[in-house]
């Protein structure tokens, strides 16, 4: 059986049964099972971040690896683009884990959560993925890391944020790549955009839904990038049009960055 | 008598074919590894397997094949790559890929070298050194693996050793055509 068949219950939702984990972790359902701390750069709570992060990078891997598996037939280049990604993202994961050990932490530290990997692999269209996945989850990513590097710097850790930089500059070609090609595929096939639209939606549903309940859903919402701001650079890096990213500070409650003419 | 130009196509196209397949199976390995370490190992070579499905598919072309003409082997050997592929234990998964598919496909590989010309055929040695050298990174980076890993994974000498044995017991894998024409079944 196909992995992605596999379906769990949270709070009522369908989603995707988690990808496998050590036993070492403890894989939370809500937000409210994560880990948080009062003073948020804390040793403990540095840690934490590390942890939550590679755990996320470990997902972001897994969703790429099984858009290899499950579209044999989509396009030579995009596959390769993919394959890409899988490989980034295993620096990723291997970067943040040797920090995360250099300031003393260990595997299953914390617990984690899946979220974006049960959401994303709920499509079953690699175009609908993409949209998830690189284009929302990773483009969110872009706005997070944006400001987390520089937080990193201002409490003297600089190694960390070194790694966030590296980590930023190849999250934005994984949206950009995703962005080109969600176009191209849309327009060889206009009934993708249905899928694209349904596979939105479902998301924000879930969020809402899950938000509603004890302790929200651990992605990236509007309320997250207004405490954290949009990246609109790396976001134009991305291929996100001006129109795009008006209408993203605009959710995040942002109108007054967009200028007079519509450029933010 | 080496290999004839079209030939030559065929065992490339068969070569992108054993790339790609093994690039989907680490692909459809990642989310069911539990192991984080195994998982980051075989991410990165996913990307590796890409590279060399990418470089032997424009090499096809060169030689008047399809741009990425790919050939499944022979059934038999399809059906044994099917077999290993199914294992589902993380020592197996490492076995399979470490220590069987990449010795095999390098044994393979120049095979293919000492039946061509280093001068005419130059551009299919790069490829084809290009990926023994890469197969060689990938099989020492296994072997770091293993040793950070040592007493987290057990594995099962007698079972890779079976998996060996089967895999030399194949001879020539790869599909030949009957006259001037690419073998049937090839697809870009």
């Amino acid at each position: 059986m196909n992995i992605t068949a596999k379906r769990k219950t949270v709070q009522g939702i369908q989603l995707c049964a988690d990808p496998a984990r050590e036993a070492c972790f403890h894989v939370a359902q809500n937000d409210n099972e994560m880990q948080v701390f009062e003073d948020n750069m804390s040793e403990a709570a540095r840690r934490e971040r590390l942890h939550r992060h590679m755990n996320n990078e470990m997902g972001a891997l897994e969703i790429a690896a099984q858009c290899l598996a499950d579209f044999p037939d989509a396009p030579w280049d995009l596959r390769m683009q993919l394959a890409r990604q899988a490989s980034d993202e295993s620096r990723h994961v291997a970067g943040l884990y040797r920090r995360l050990r250099q300031l003393g932490g260990r595997k299953g530290e914390f617990p984690i959560g899946n979220f974006e990997w049960a959401v994303t692999n709920m499509c079953d269209t690699l175009a609908a993925r993409l949209a998830i996945q690189n284009r929302t989850f990773e483009a969110g990513q872009m706005d997070l890391l944006g400001a987390l590097r520089k937080i990193w710097r201002s409490v003297g850790d600089e190694a960390t944020a070194e790694v966030l930089e590296h980590i930023l500059a190849d999250e934005v070609n994984h949206v950009r790549f995703a962005n080109r090609w969600i176009r191209t595929m849309v327009q060889e096939d206009r009934r993708l955009l249905l899928k694209v639209a349904g596979a939105i939606r479902f998301l924000a549903e879930t969020n809402a839904a899950l938000s509603a309940g004890l302790g929200g859903a651990p992605s990236d919402t509007p309320k997250k990038h207004a405490e954290l701001g949009i990246n609109v650079e790396d976001r134009r890096h991305a291929d996100f049009s001006d129109d795009e990213i008006n209408e993203i500070l605009r959710q995040a409650g942002m109108s007054t960055l967009v200028g007079a003419e519509g450029r933010p | 008598m080496g290999l004839i130009l079209r030939e030559k196509a065929e065992h490339l196209g068969t070569f992108r074919w054993l790339g790609v397949f093994l690039m989907e199976t680490l692909a459809r390995w990642v989310p069911t590894t539990p192991e984080m370490e195994v998982k980051v190992l075989m991410g990165r070579h996913i990307w590796d397997a890409a590279q060399h499905a990418d470089a032997l598919g424009k090499r096809t072309f060169e030689l008047r094949a399809p741009l990425h003409y790919t050939l499944a082997p022979l059934s038999p050997y399809v059906e044994f790559l099917k077999d290993i592929a199914s294992v589902d234990d993380t020592s197996g998964r490492v076995q399979a890929v470490y220590d069987v598919l990449l010795p095999a496909l390098s044994a393979r590989y120049q095979e293919y070298l000492k039946g061509s010309d280093s001068l005419l055929d130059e551009p299919s040695f790069r490829v084809l050194h290009g990926i023994l050298n890469d197969y060689a990174r990938m099989r020492q980076e296994s072997d770091a693996l293993r040793e950070e890993l040592k007493g987290t994974l057990a594995f099962d000498l007698g079972r890779a050793e079976e998996w060996r044995r089967k895999e030399a017991e194949f001879g020539e894998v790869v599909p030949r055509g009957s006259g001037a024409t690419l073998a049937a079944g090839a697809h870009a």
